[in-house]
């Protein structure tokens, strides 16, 4: 097998979407949880990112972080940080991060004017 | 033992931390445990769950070597692509570096895992079927034609890629259920194949068949007096 790792060989193109500002809403439950997650050491920060995978191809990430070593823009809600990468800067445009008091299925959850659908749980999205 | 050339053979080599992990979560069987040495085939599927394609991953160490299908790799890689995001994975394309041949009917042990003897490398999918590549600078001869290859996988009830294997069918639907796996997580399609086995509904099989006894729409396949075919499910 030739597998072109000993030389160089280029790699696929991959269509890099563009970098979008990204916009994004917090609501009042999702920004109460927050800071009692965050107290008040606001030097923290939300990362909200995506990852691949998930039953309809893209999953939410939600961390929270002191830094992160990933390109990301910094958008500031009322005194929270919340960091979102680059690279998934044009499917999280637009969302809204919201929060579930539920006993099943409760917890953070985004609305995203981007995805064309979900699934039950709602952590995945196309 | 017979060997054929694989003509529509394609190769991509993915590399980086994420490769495993990244295919795992976006095609239908457990990839993600695979080590060193072993091969796994796994199916990328779209929402419906109907084939992008199959493809044999080779664990290569410092990266994965993947064989599919020249005619779908373009779709393939438009599917993954888009969803490497900020992981770490890049993919090269080393199909013009190599030829692709399967070896069929011999009698193997070694399920699961690849071996090089004399410069080619030799990935056993099942008890008798290999997939074989090797450098274009490796002499490697294909003494058989396709149709005795195409008669024996009649015989034993092998789909193949542009026959059963369509971007038309799903993998239960084309006789590669062992690719999907029962308990794995979340993967695009697998909220439609999950439903399919926990209701006990695929709606179509792969069957082998007597000419005389299916309508040629069916056929999939076409043998001298038998044929494979994708046919409904009765009684479901």
């Amino acid at each position: 097998m030739d597998c072109g790792t000993c030389e160089t060989s280029g790699p696929v193109q991959v269509m890099t979407p563009e970098v979008v500002n990204v916009n994004l809403t917090i609501s009042n439950k999702a920004q109460e949880m927050l800071g009692d997650a965050f107290g008040d050491d606001r030097s923290m920060a939300l990362l909200v990112g995506v990852l691949s995978g998930g039953c309809s191809g893209y999953m939410y990430d939600l961390q929270i972080v002191e830094e992160t070593d990933q390109n990301c823009q910094e958008v500031n809600i009322d005194g929270f940080r919340v960091l979102v990468p680059n690279a998934s800067s044009h499917l999280l445009d637009g969302i809204e991060i919201d929060y579930v008091d539920r006993l099943m299925g409760g917890g953070f959850r985004i609305n995203n004017p981007n995805a064309e659908s979900s699934c039950g749980c709602g952590e995945s999205f196309s | 033992m017979p060997r054929v050339a694989y003509a529509d053979a394609a190769l991509t080599v993915w590399q980086g931390t994420d490769a495993l992990q990244f295919i795992d979560g976006l095609s239908t069987n457990k990839v993600v445990d695979l080590a060193q040495g072993e091969i796994c085939r796994t199916v990328f599927t779209t929402s419906q769950a109907k084939i992008i394609d199959i493809v044999t991953v080779f664990h290569m160490g410092e990266f994965l070597a993947v064989l599919s299908h020249k005619s779908k790799l373009e779709n393939l890689l438009l599917h993954v692509t888009p969803r490497i995001l900020n992981q770490d994975v890049s993919i090269s394309d080393v199909t013009s570096r190599n030829v692709f041949g399967i070896e069929y009917g011999r009698q193997n042990e070694n399920i699961g895992i690849f071996q090089s003897i004399d410069g080619i490398t030799y990935g056993h999918i099942t008890s008798s079927l290999s997939f074989l590549v090797a450098s274009i600078n490796v002499k490697c001869d294909f003494d058989e034609v396709e149709k005795a290859f195409h008669q024996w996988r009649i015989e034993n009830l092998v789909p193949w890629n542009g026959y059963e294997l369509t971007e038309k069918n799903h993998p239960l639907a084309s006789g590669v259920n062992e690719l999907v796996h029962p308990q794995k997580g979340c993967y695009i399609g697998q909220e439609v194949l999950a439903r399919m086995i926990s209701r006990g509904r695929q709606g179509k099989m792969l069957v082998r068949i007597k000419n005389d006894d299916v309508e040629e729409k069916f056929i999939t396949t076409r043998g001298e007096t038998t044929s494979l075919a994708i046919v409904r499910v009765r009684n479901q």
